[in-house]
């Protein structure tokens, strides 16, 4: 049966094969020239730094990123997409032109079982679409780490396209994608409605996991005994609530922040010298923010990938389910 | 292969949201046959391959096919089928799509569907989507006996054929069945074709089994009678299946058993054609009775 869905589905594997070439060969050349830039321009020590207040890297680190950011930001660009597309052109029209066609019945009447014509439908087309995917997503994300913190990379880990360019999560999208469509083409029988409704729940299931992100993990409390300074060190870090402690270590209710704008300059009167204590006489002890470490960027992967990877799950058995149904 | 007959229908029914496609059909096509299915239009026939394949899930009744109860999980091995749109890939070469067949069907016969296609004249390296229709039905009829099945179904095989192709195919199927021991089903509402060629019958009108049984046996048990304009019937009214009575005279389709001395009526035996044709009529002159 593998012959029979490769002769089938070649050209959208030589496609896949030619966007794998195209894409890689692009990053390829982009990251040399990247590099070579970097050097000439005498970068290099500033990839890891960054650019920051007084450094050396200054005014040459914002002319590189003048030309750069957005060219790797289109990089990132092209590993947020791959997975709708992977759904929208590999997965949705998958059954659902077999059955527009009525070649379905085609394929039903021979002595394959329905399950192993599935089966092999779908790994022959979707193993060598994430394998364009991940070859892809690591060749960006290279890249991308090339520039370091001159490129998209110095937002942190957390950052919406950073998040999604990284880690587990293209491959998670991309088998729920292709899951959906494949369901949705297989019930619908109609590759447009199949491509039309995979897109928009991806995007709407995308937006929902993105707003409850914070949610995912269990935070973590980080405390500045001088009620002045901010309490994250970690740059990195998603912070999901910030604030103040009384002195009984219990979070200030919002709003009493605005006690702060006593310890600021007003009108004649001069800005208090010591603002740690005039904090302290405000009732606001110690300041603290709750916080998803940078180092725990993988463990929210994890749970993100599986979510996606769980509901891929019971779409390819669905779509097994539909495919077995009689009329 | 097992002594079960191909297919065994026993109150076999078929209910759509549109109405009953197939009601109470109760019948047996034995092995070894060329049954003609044959009904007008809307009368079961596709529904009733759709069963016995297990595209379709019956709403009443059994279905055995070779003993086996057909099901959504694949197909008999011992069937092949013919759809109406004699789907095949359209991109796939003639050779191609007998590599299918032969990648997906454990009793596959390559030399034999090789020697099926090349005796029909098509050339092995064209794509399937540009064949003429004649051709695609003569590689899908490969594609489909080219398992080596013990049961073939095919669903209008003929219908978008031309004089010539129609009588090569058939020809095809005919001699393939005999030589190869295969009940072949064909559908059709085309009878002249099927006149010679068929030697059991299986008549649909409405959704419900008219007139099932072997040919010859059908066709010594009845009588057409032919008489002068006006005449009266020589049989009781209730006997008479069906009537076609014009100025050059009547022609009356009745049960063998039913008619005693007929003076001034010449009897026929009737064809196959007579015999289906008045039933289908008399089905819908009751209908509209």
């Amino acid at each position: 049966m593998t012959w029979v869905v490769w002769r089938q589905q070649r050209a959208q594997l030589i496609t896949l094969l030619a966007v794998l070439v195209v894409g890689a060969a692009g990053v390829l050349l982009l990251r040399s020239s990247m590099s070579s830039y970097l050097d000439t321009h005498g970068l290099a020590s500033c990839i890891a730094s960054g650019v920051q207040p007084g450094s050396t890297c200054g005014l040459a680190a914002q002319e590189f990123q003048a030309v750069w950011f957005d060219r790797m930001k289109i990089g990132q660009l092209l590993v947020l997409a791959l997975p709708a597309l992977i759904g929208l052109f590999c997965g949705a029209p998958l059954f659902a032109r077999e059955l527009e066609q009525g070649t379905h019945v085609l394929a039903f009447t021979q002595s394959v079982s329905r399950t192993r014509w599935m089966a092999t439908k779908f790994a022959v087309v979707a193993a060598p679409a994430l394998v364009v995917l991940v070859v892809l997503q690591l060749l960006v994300t290279g890249w991308l780490n090339a520039a370091g913190k001159l490129g998209p990379l110095v937002s942190g880990p957390f950052v919406y396209s950073n998040f999604g360019t990284s880690g587990l999560a293209p491959v998670s999208y991309a088998l729920f994608t292709f899951g959906l469509g494949m369901l949705v083409g297989a019930l619908s029988g109609r590759t447009l409605a199949a491509m039309a409704v995979t897109l928009a729940v991806f995007v709407v299931v995308r937006f929902v996991l993105t707003g409850v992100q914070q949610f995912l993990l269990p935070t973590q409390r980080v405390v500045s005994d001088d009620p002045s300074q901010p309490s994250v060190t970690d740059q990195a870090a998603l912070v999901v609530r910030s604030g103040y402690l009384d002195a009984r270590g219990t979070p200030v209710p919002d709003g009493a922040e605005d006690r702060i704008g006593q310890c600021g300059s007003r009108g004649n009167t001069e800005a208090a010298t010591d603002l740690a204590t005039c904090y302290r006489e405000q009732g606001l002890a110690k300041s603290f923010s709750d916080i998803i470490p940078s180092s725990e960027v993988g463990t929210l992967h994890l749970v993100e990938a599986s979510i996606f990877g769980g509901l891929a799950v019971v779409f390819v058995l669905a779509t097994g389910w539909a495919l077995r149904r009689q009329t | 292969m097992t002594n079960q007959p191909p297919v065994l229908a026993d109150g076999l029914g078929k209910n759509y949201r549109r109405g009953w496609a197939l009601r109470d059909c109760s019948t047996e096509i034995p092995g070894n046959r060329v049954v003609a299915l044959v009904g007008p239009n809307g009368a079961g026939k596709s529904t009733l391959m759709g069963l016995i394949t297990g595209l379709t899930r019956p709403s009443t009744g059994t279905i055995s096919v070779f003993g086996d109860t057909p099901h959504g999980k694949g197909m008999h091995p011992a069937v092949a089928f013919l759809a109406q749109q004699k789907p095949l890939y359209a991109q796939f070469t003639v050779a191609e799509t007998l590599q299918l067949g032969k990648h997906a069907n454990p009793t596959w016969d390559q030399s034999y569907a090789e020697d099926l296609v090349s005796r029909a004249q098509v050339p092995m390296s064209a794509k399937v989507g540009t064949l003429s229709g004649g051709q695609r039905t003569r590689v899908a009829l490969a594609l489909a006996l080219g398992k080596r099945p013990g049961l073939l179904l095919l669903d209008e095989p003929l219908a978008d054929l031309d004089p010539i192709a129609r009588q090569a195919v058939l020809g095809t199927l005919v001699e393939e069945s005999r030589r190869e021991g295969i009940t072949v089903v064909l559908s059709s509402h085309v009878l002249a074709e099927l006149e010679g060629v068929c030697d059991h019958l299986l008549l649909l009108v409405g959704g419900r089994v008219r007139l099932s049984g072997d040919v010859d046996h059908l066709l010594n048990g009845h009588v057409v009678l032919a008489g002068p304009p006006g005449h009266p019937e020589p049989v009781p009214r209730a006997a008479v299946i069906d009537a076609q009575r014009g100025v050059n005279g009547q022609h009356l389709l009745v049960p063998a058993n039913a008619i005693g001395t007929t003076p001034g009526w010449r009897r026929f035996r009737p064809t196959l054609g007579h015999l289906a044709l008045g039933y289908m009529r008399g089905a819908s002159s009751e209908v509209a009775a």
